[in-house]
């Protein structure tokens, strides 16, 4: 006879659900929690379909570009080192990142039982939603594409993107495990050790002549050799094994995540719990909003990592790749459009709910903007300035024009990243709490349109600088930056002038104090 | 009737947020040396109203004046005269206690302001916490220093939105004492809150809104007891 359920039979969805299921369901669940928070759905549809569009052309173009075998198979040499490249800046990003980006912020998700194993899996759905990681895979794409022969594309091809998300969930396994270990006691002080010993090891393999002697013993050799040899056993073992190790590599990421989620990451409690002396009081309006301003930077965890990251990184990579000055140019607009990223675009929710305080103060909203704009600008100008005095170590003494181009190629990049950000943060604030490592200032679909905006512009600026260092005369790169200067002042004056009108900066300041 | 000029004046106030309409048509008079509580459920538009007159939120219509100065033309000199202690956070989340009364003194031109930020500090049992960033306050401790920041500069304009809002026994003490020295200095003190019971310990007015309007004004007195509690339930629907 058929009766009821009883207060302790679960219902038939809970019983029937396996525990292995429920955290894929879950990420589902999220991700259309996500979308339904799409403001612009039709910009959104396109943006996408644009990725897609530029990968599938990536992916296919190249091949049938007119070219000697000698350049494809210089390309074709190339490859096994690009795709440890990616899977290099896969770990980087990761372990910057705390762990990878939230599917939804851990402010949000406290209501709801998102267990670890959901926030692993959408931290590497999240993954390649990452200008950084996007670029390096276009490019490992494209590469492939012209070093494989036309024959050999869909093989060549389905390696590549295979090894893509291996790269991706083996560098997610790896930022857990650090994560995981920072948060023991003493873990902080462990990785740091780890990683000197890592960049001793790199140094004393550079200076000892080995750099090329172990690229080519990567591993990544054979798999690239399988994909281009079309369909071959060799294709279908590389195929199989990829395939294997990305099961293997998602299903072993939530053991560290699941170990992470059981520890409070120390460094976000120290920077909750901080004590700071105080200081004398300050002698102009100026100087007490920057120093309130400059806190809100430089204590917050995903600012200093952040930093750290984007400062060193390509300042080691020019080290070792010895770049001349002419490369060095292109170096800072990467390392500003980075460093705006990690709170620029959002400028405003540095002060989080404290901003309906702050706007109570009685100060011009013009002073204020100004300050905003130059504590931002101070921070990157920091950071590209790290990067090009590591930069400079092999790169010799530079001549006048390529210091003059590379002087004006930070003024400049600067000027445009600073303006875009204000701009952005006025025309899309949102309500973030940049506490967490894993923060980010915009949600990421937002994140990848501005980071692809600020890349293309600062790289621009980057190339035709880097051009003109080699003209002799310096005089030409000054004349050249005047309209950049002009242009971006413009654009970004007209930004504080939105900001200073009383009806759009309570726009502004309600929906980041939301 | 009172004869003396309202220190706070608010007529035919609306404030639109796109299609919604948080404050629909509100009135008030609010006078110096007096309390007003602005009483109603969640989105009644206490705290719009709170956002007007502290001079974050221009009004789309109607006018409000504080301390003689119209909040749409002056807000700078609204923002003087004021001391605001918004509904959510109001904090700075990496600055310590100390920092946010550095900041608020040396744009309100404050001298000798240590002593008074050192006492009301103690005062709400924060000395030890001075020093700390906020971001690891609790929610209490930050309503609490929310208070002592809008009190700080002894404002004309004193507007607390929800000040008693999860915080101790203590810290509501240390809260209602603040309005009683304001109003004893002849400050006027608006305060937004759903707490009836309190509402009515700290004001002598209350100001019922409902759906972005007023529906009453009341004297506190007539509010309180069962049969208050009774009226004020009655208003709300």
């Amino acid at each position: 006879m058929p009766t009821a359920l009883s207060s302790t039979d679960a219902p038939p969805a809970v019983r029937t659900e396996f525990a292995w299921w429920r955290p894929v369901r879950d990420v589902g669940f999220l991700l259309q929690f996500r979308a339904a928070a799409v403001r612009r759905r039709s910009a959104f549809r396109w943006s996408a379909l644009l990725l897609l569009l530029i990968t599938v052309a990536v992916a296919i173009v190249p091949a049938y570009v007119p070219a000697d075998d000698d350049r494809r198979l210089e390309i074709a040499v190339l490859m096994p080192t690009a795709m440890a490249g990616i899977f290099a800046i896969s770990i980087v990003s990761a372990i910057a990142s705390g762990g990878g980006r939230e599917l939804i912020s851990r402010e949000q998700g406290v209501a709801f039982p998102v267990s670890p194993i959901t926030d692993h899996l959408g931290a590497l759905l999240l993954a390649p939603l990452n200008i950084a990681w996007l670029i390096q895979a276009w490019i490992l794409l494209g590469a492939s594409a012209y070093g494989a022969l036309p024959e050999f594309l869909f093989t060549a091809q389905t390696v590549i993107l295979l090894w893509l998300a291996v790269a991706t969930a083996a560098a997610q396994v790896i930022a857990w495990v650090v994560e995981a270990v920072r948060r023991r006691s003493h873990g902080i002080f462990a990785m740091r050790s780890v990683l000197a010993g890592l960049a001793a090891v790199a140094l004393w393999v550079q200076l000892t002549g080995r750099t090329t002697q172990t690229l080519d013993e990567i591993p990544t050799l054979w798999l690239w050799i399988a994909g281009i040899q079309g369909f071959t056993l060799g294709w279908f073992s590389a195929i199989l094994l990829e395939l294997v190790l990305l099961f293997c590599l998602i299903v072993l990421g939530s053991i560290p995540a699941t170990l992470a989620a059981r520890r409070l990451p120390h460094d976000e409690l120290r920077a909750e719990t901080d004590t700071h002396t105080p200081r004398p009081m300050p002698w102009t309006d100026l100087s007490a909003l920057l120093r309130i301003d400059r806190a809100s930077v430089w204590r917050a965890v995903p600012m200093r990592r952040g930093m750290a990251v984007l400062a060193v990184g390509p300042g080691l990579v020019a080290v070792v790749g010895g770049l001349p000055w002419s490369s060095i140019t292109v170096l800072p607009g990467l390392v500003v459009s980075g460093g705006a990223l990690l709170f620029g675009v959002n400028a405003w929710c540095l002060d989080g709910r404290g901003l309906l305080w702050r706007e109570n103060l009685p100060i011009a909203p013009g002073t204020v903007f100004s300050v905003r704009a130059l504590v931002i600008a101070e921070f990157l100008v920091i950071a590209a300035l790290v990067t090009i005095l590591l930069a400079s170590v092999r790169a010799g003494v530079p001549t006048a024009a390529e210091l003059t181009a590379l002087g004006c190629t930070l003024v400049v990049v600067t000027l445009q990243v600073v303006g875009a950000s204000m701009r952005w943060s006025d025309q899309r604030p949102y309500a973030v709490d940049l506490r967490s490592a894993r923060a980010t200032p915009a949600p990421p679909v937002m994140m990848v349109g501005y980071s692809a905006r600020l890349a293309l512009s600062t790289t621009f600026t980057g190339l035709l600088f880097s051009g003109l260092s080699r003209v002799p005369d310096p005089t030409v790169s000054l004349l050249v930056v005047v309209p950049f200067l002009a242009w971006s002042t413009m654009r970004l004056l007209r930004t504080r002038r939105r900001w200073i009108d009383p009806v759009e900066r309570a726009r502004i300041v309600t929906m980041v104090a939301a | 009737m009172n004869e003396q000029l309202p220190a706070v004046e608010v007529t035919n106030l609306h404030v639109r947020f796109g299609d919604v309409e948080a404050v629909a048509g509100v009135d008030l008079a609010a006078y110096a040396g007096q309390a007003t509580a602005l009483l109603g459920r969640n989105g009644a538009g206490k705290s719009t109203t709170m956002r007007v007159l502290a001079g974050l939120v221009p009004p789309t219509a109607g006018t409000a004046v504080v301390a003689g100065n119209d909040v749409r033309r002056e807000p700078l000199s609204v923002k003087r005269v004021t001391g605001y202690c918004p509904d959510v956070g109001g904090l700075v989340t990496r600055a310590t206690a100390w920092e946010h009364l550095q900041l608020a003194a040396r744009l309100r031109r404050m001298t000798e302001w240590e002593d008074r930020a050192r006492d009301l500090l103690e005062r709400f049992e924060l000395g030890d916490a001075a020093h700390r960033v906020t971001g690891g306050f609790s929610h209490g401790m930050g309503r609490r220093l929310s208070v002592a920041l809008a009190a700080l500069h002894e404002p004309d304009v004193l507007l607390l939105d929800e000040p008693f809002d999860g915080v101790d026994p203590i810290g509501v003490e240390a809260t209602l004492d603040v309005i009683a020295d304001a109003r004893a200095r002849g400050a006027c003190v608006l305060v937004s809150t759903h707490l009836r019971e309190l509402a009515i310990e700290a004001c002598g007015e209350v100001l019922v809104l409902r759906g972005g309007s007023r529906v009453a004004t009341v004297r506190a007195s007539d509010m309180s007891g069962e049969e208050g509690a009774r009226a004020y339930r009655a208003l709300l629907d």
